[in-house]
């Protein structure tokens, strides 16, 4: 009865030769490209470029040609405007607007540097300042956004930059917009 | 009908046959089920952002290298960077007109005074029509120009966006954009980096 019941070698045999895993021919073999040693190359690289990229965020300043002597591009502004002129000097800013030169300290018209160097630094406060109460001297100056900047040619990029940056808006209130736009003179 | 291997009197029955190389099948199914992560379909994903990502990178104009020779100015401006326009940069020691560079630039001292040299410009030092940015700008003029009317867009004047190194002298500065503007080139986005602060 116990001999019934058990598999003969024969039968044992079948069942490994059934269940052994086939053996893949040589035609088959081969027939997929393996790209995952690829793969792990881009991921490497992916990982490298994504820790590597300088995230920085940049804007742009937009303007018009240059004017020399007054004439250039100049968006229409009525006969009562302000015209504000700043000159980037070696020591500080010379404020020019409809009634003349502007006096040291801002206080009006007359000669100087309106905004001398504090600390041997532009003082860009003092500036914004002024360019706030300018603009504010007179109603009719009230939607004049544009002024003209011009330096000493030895005055670098950074400086001409943080100057229109410093008249753009009121920095004691944020909500007031100064001068938005901007046009450089060439110096004679 | 026998129910044992024919040709073996002492084999089990058929059904006991059966029953053990279906045992035998499933434990060998078992072995040989796959036991790892497949992640192949996870790195074609990454292959195609991987691909996106530089293909971006390059195209973007936003996309300014940072060096000793090129480090842009800081702005707390905060509108969104133009990407309309032929690109002018100017670095320490060149100018170039797109990708290609027009002119080498002399050393600081120089370039306050007299700018790119009285060599460069048209009528001596006093000039600022920088004569070789202007003949690089009258090709990509027209070259902007045909894509402008293409785009259905304003063809009478081109923009340009101006990538300058923030220690570049006003003189320089002056003398570029004048030569853009005496090259049809009416509006200029200038390249700043976001910062919170005005910097001193």
């Amino acid at each position: 009865m116990e001999q019934s019941t058990s598999l003969s070698a024969a039968q044992r045999a079948k069942i490994r030769r059934l269940v052994a895993p086939r053996e893949i021919s040589p035609d088959e073999e081969g027939g997929e490209l393996n790209i995952i040693p690829f793969l792990d190359i881009i991921t490497n690289i992916l990982i490298f470029v994504l820790a590597t990229i300088a995230v920085t965020f940049t804007a742009t300043i937009n303007t018009t040609p240059p004017s020399s002597g007054g004439k250039g591009v100049r968006k229409d502004i009525q006969s009562m405007a302000l015209n504000l002129t700043i000159l980037i000097v070696n020591d500080g800013f010379s404020i020019k607007a409809a009634g003349g030169n502007v006096a040291p300290g801002c206080t009006g018209p007359g000669v100087g540097i309106a905004i001398p160097k504090r600390g041997g630094q532009y003082d860009y406060e003092a500036l914004n300042a002024c360019g706030s109460k300018l603009k504010s001297a007179s109603p009719d100056f009230a939607d004049e956004n544009q002024f003209y900047v011009t330096a000493n040619p030895g005055t670098d990029y950074q400086t001409i930059v943080s100057v229109i940056d410093a008249l753009r808006v009121d920095m004691r209130d944020k909500s007031k917009t100064l001068f938005t736009d901007v046009a450089f003179k060439v110096p004679l | 009908m026998s129910s044992t291997t024919p040709g073996s009197p002492a084999s089990a029955p058929i059904p006991k046959f059966k029953a053990e190389l279906r045992k035998a099948v499933r434990r060998n199914a078992a072995e040989h089920e796959v036991n790892f992560l497949n992640i192949t379909a996870m790195l074609d994903i990454m292959t195609i952002i991987l691909v996106f990502l530089l293909k971006s990178l390059g195209e973007s104009s936003a996309s300014v290298p940072q060096n000793d020779d090129l480090r842009l100015p800081k702005s707390i401006v905060q509108s969104q960077p133009s990407e309309e326009g032929v690109v002018v940069t100017v670095s320490k020691s060149q100018i170039l007109v797109g990708d290609k560079k027009v002119l080498d630039l002399p050393g600081r001292e120089s370039l306050a005074q007299t700018g790119v040299g009285a060599q460069e410009k048209r009528s001596g030092p006093n000039d600022v029509y920088i004569v070789k940015l202007g003949n690089a700008l009258q090709a990509a003029r027209k070259t902007d120009r045909r894509v402008r009317e293409a785009k259905g867009l304003d063809a009478s004047t081109s923009e340009a966006i101006i990538v300058a190194d923030a220690t570049s002298p006003y003189r320089l500065l002056i003398e570029v954009l004048f030569t853009l503007g005496q090259n049809e080139f009416g509006k200029y986005h200038m390249m700043v980096m976001q910062g919170k602060e005005i910097p001193r």
